[in-house]
C-alpha cells in the first residue's frame, strides 16, 4: 500500500513568439497547490505569477500566497534555484518553491525547443539532437547579471532560536559545571560570512559578540573552508581574543568538526578517508549534530533507539560527539548525549551559530586554559571538558 | 494561437512501505523530452539508502551513460537534513546527472513527507486546538521558527516567541 504520493503536472502553452504561459499543479497526500507563471523567452524572466492553495495544513499557510509576487523579475536560469528556496521557500512556503522550481525547469526546456524552432528557420535540416549536441542551444549570456532587484537583497532571517516560557536550563543535569564554575569556555562550532554562504555573521562581529557575552575563545568552523593561519592570528591581535581554526567537513555520513588538520578538502569525502587524514595530522574529529532531525517529526517517530543508533558505523571513526548544538531540538541533543555516553565517547558543545546573536548558546568548558590550536587538540584528546549551555 | 500544449511534464513520487524496516520511494518523470525512473530503498529506522535503481528511457543528454552505476554512490547516505548537499556532492551536478540527482532528492523528500503525514494525522479537529497544536510544534522545534510564512514573525502561530535578539 502506498504510504505517500506526490504528483506534479506542468503544462506550457506558447502564448506568442516570446511568451510561455506555465501552469503548475502539485498534489500530494498533504498539500494541493497551483501556480500560473508567465515567462518571456528572450530574457527568460518571470513576468507574472499567481498561485492558490487547494489543501494546506496550518491556518496561516495562506500567508505564503503574496510572497509569490517576489518571484516577478527572476531569471529562470539554473542558478535561480537557491534564490527560489531562499525567497519563496523561506519567506513563503517550501512546497510553492518546489513547484516553482519544477515550472522554471520545464520552461527552460520549452524555451530551448522554441529556440530550436527558430534555428530551423535558418537550417531546415537541423534536428533537435544536433541542435542540442552542437551546443547551439546554449543561451546567450545576458547583459544584465542581476537576476532581480529583490534577489540581491539579503533575506533577513531571524534567529532560529526562540525564547519560550517553558525553556529550561540545559546545564542543570548535563554539566559538571554551573554558570559560576571556573574553567575556560570555548564555542567550538560557528560559521562566518562569507566563508560559509549559509552564514550572515561577519567574523569581526562574531568575535565582538563572543567577548561581550564572556566566552574565553571561539573556533571558526566554516564549511569545508580552511582559514589562513596569519589571518586568524591578525584577528587574535586585533581583538585581543582567542580565535582558533577548525573546519566543518561534509562526509557521506554527515558533518564532522575537525581540529588540528588543515587540509583544504572540497566536495564530499568518505568518513573513513577523512579519519585517516585526521589521524595522520594528529588531529581530532567530532561528529556534529549527529541526530539532527526533521522539521515536523523527530527520530522517535522512526523508532530509532539509542541502542540502534550506537550501531551506526560512523561512531567508529570519531573521537567525540557534539551533544549540545544550537540548531537542533533538546530531544535531539538529549538523544546524542545518551548515545555518546553509551559508547563512552567524549562530548562537546557548540552554538553552530550562523548569526551574531547565536554565538555562545552552547559551548565547551575546558578545565585548563587554552592558548593555541595545539593546546586545543591536546585538551580535546585529554577529555577534561564538558559541554555547557552558555547564554 | 491554438492553445495547444507546447510542453508537458508529469512527475510522480510514491513511497511504499515494504516491511517494518523497509521503504521504497520512486520518482517517475515523463515530459516532452525526457522519460526517467529512479527508485531508492531506505532502511528504517536509520533512513539509510540501501539500494538505488534508475532507468533513463528518453533523454537529451549523453546516451548510453551508465546512470545506474553512477547513482550507486548514494548508497549509505541517510535521508535527513543536509542530505541534498551530500547527494549533489556524490553524484555531481553535470547536466547529464542533474535530472537524476533531482529525482533522487524527490525520492528522499517523499520519504520525509510520508513521515510528516503520519505526524499530521495527530492534528486536532477542533479549530481552537489547531493553533495550539502548531504552536507546540514550533516550541518543540526551534528550527521551524521563521522557516516559512506560517511560522514567520507576525503569525499568530509564533506569537509570544520572542526572538533572542541582542
Amino acid at each position: 500500500m502506498l504510504k505517500f504520493s506526490r504528483n506534479k503536472l506542468v503544462s506550457i502553452v506558447k502564448e506568442d513568439g516570446d511568451t510561455l504561459i506555465v501552469h503548475g499543479v502539485l498534489d500530494d497526500y498533504i498539500y494541493s497547490l497551483e501556480i500560473n507563471v508567465s515567462i518571456r523567452i528572450s530574457d527568460r524572466r518571470i513576468l507574472s505569477i499567481d498561485g492558490k492553495w487547494n489543501r494546506w495544513t496550518t491556518p496561516e499557510c495562506p500567508r505564503a500566497i503574496p510572497v509569490l509576487k517576489e518571484a516577478v523579475g527572476f531569471c529562470i536560469e539554473e542558478g535561480i534555484v537557491p534564490e527560489i528556496h531562499k525567497i519563496i521557500g523561506r519567506k513563503g512556503c517550501r512546497h510553492f518553491a518546489n513547484l516553482l522550481i519544477e515550472c522554471c525547469d520545464t520552461a527552460r526546456e520549452a524555451a530551448m525547443l522554441s529556440r530550436w524552432e527558430d534555428a530551423k528557420k535558418e537550417n531546415k535540416e537541423l534536428s533537435f539532437e544536433e541542435f542540442v549536441e552542437t551546443g547551439t542551444q546554449k543561451l546567450p549570456v545576458l547583459q544584465e547579471t542581476v537576476k532581480h532587484a529583490d534577489v540581491e537583497k539579503k533575506v533577513k532571517e531571524k534567529p532560529a532560536q526562540i525564547k519560550v516560557s517553558d525553556k529550561k536550563d540545559r546545564t542543570e543535569n548535563k554539566s559538571a559545571f554551573d554558570g559560576t564554575s571556573k574553567g575556560f569556555v570555548i564555542d567550538l562550532h560557528m560559521h562566518t560570512s562569507p566563508a560559509s554562504p549559509c552564514s550572515t555573521a561577519p567574523v569581526d562581529r562574531l568575535i565582538e559578540e563572543a567577548k561581550i557575552i564572556g566566552l574565553d575563545g571561539i573556533c571558526l568552523t566554516d564549511h569545508n573552508y580552511v582559514w589562513d593561519e596569519r589571518a586568524v592570528e591578525d584577528l587574535r591581535q586585533k581583538h585581543g581574543f582567542l580565535v582558533l581554526r577548525g573546519n566543518e567537513i561534509t562526509t557521506g555520513q554527515g558533518d564532522m568538526l575537525v581540529f588540528g588538520m588543515y587540509n583544504d578538502i572540497k566536495g564530499i569525502v568518505k568518513l573513513e578517508d577523512l579519519r585517516q587524514e585526521v589521524v595522520q595530522a594528529k588531529g581530532f574529529i567530532i561528529v556534529a549534530h549527529p541526530f539532527r532531525g526533521f522539521l515536523v517529526f523527530g527520530v522517535g517517530r522512526l523508532g530509532l533507539t539509542p541502542e540502534k543508533a550506537m550501531e551506526r558505523p560512523l561512531f567508529k571513526f570519531v573521537d567525540a560527539v557534539e551533544v549540545l548544538n544550537g540548531k537542533v531540538t533538546e530531544k535531539e541533543n538529549d538523544f546524542a548525549l545518551t548515545v555518546a555516553n553509551g559508547l563512552g565517547l567524549f562530548t562537546t558543545g557548540g552554538s553552530d551559530a550562523h548569526e551574531v546573536s547565536e554565538v555562545g548558546r552552547y559551548a565547551t568548558r575546558f578545565s585548563d586554559k587554552i592558548k593555541d590550536e595545539k593546546d586545543l587538540v591536546n585538551a580535546l584528546k585529554s577529555g577534561n571538558y564538558t559541554p555547557v549551555s552558555f547564554r | 494561437m491554438s492553445n495547444l500544449l507546447y510542453y508537458s511534464r508529469n512527475r510522480c513520487t510514491s513511497v511504499e512501505q515494504i516491511s517494518d524496516t523497509t521503504l521504497k520511494s520512486s520518482c517517475r518523470l515523463q515530459d516532452t523530452l525526457t522519460e526517467a525512473f529512479v527508485e531508492i530503498t531506505v532502511r528504517l529506522p536509520d533512513l539509510e539508502i540501501t539500494d538505488i535503481k534508475s532507468e533513463l528511457t528518453r533523454s537529451l543528454h549523453k546516451k548510453g551513460m551508465d546512470t545506474d552505476k553512477h547513482l550507486q554512490k548514494v548508497i549509505g547516505v541517510r535521508v535527513g537534513p543536509g542530505m541534498l548537499k551530500i547527494i549533489k556532492g556524490l553524484i555531481g551536478e553535470d547536466m547529464d546527472c542533474r535530472e537524476l540527482t533531482f529525482m533522487v532528492e524527490e525520492c528522499c523528500h517523499g520519504v520525509i513527507l510520508a513521515f510528516t503525514k503520519d505526524t499530521l494525522i495527530d492534528v486536532p479537529k477542533d479549530k481552537g486546538q489547531i493553533e495550539e497544536f502548531y504552536k507546540n510544534m514550533v516550541r518543540k522545534n526551534i528550527r521551524m521558527y521563521n522557516r516559512c510564512a506560517a511560522f514567520a514573525p507576525g503569525s499568530p502561530l509564533v506569537e509570544g516567541f520572542e526572538p533572542l535578539l541582542k
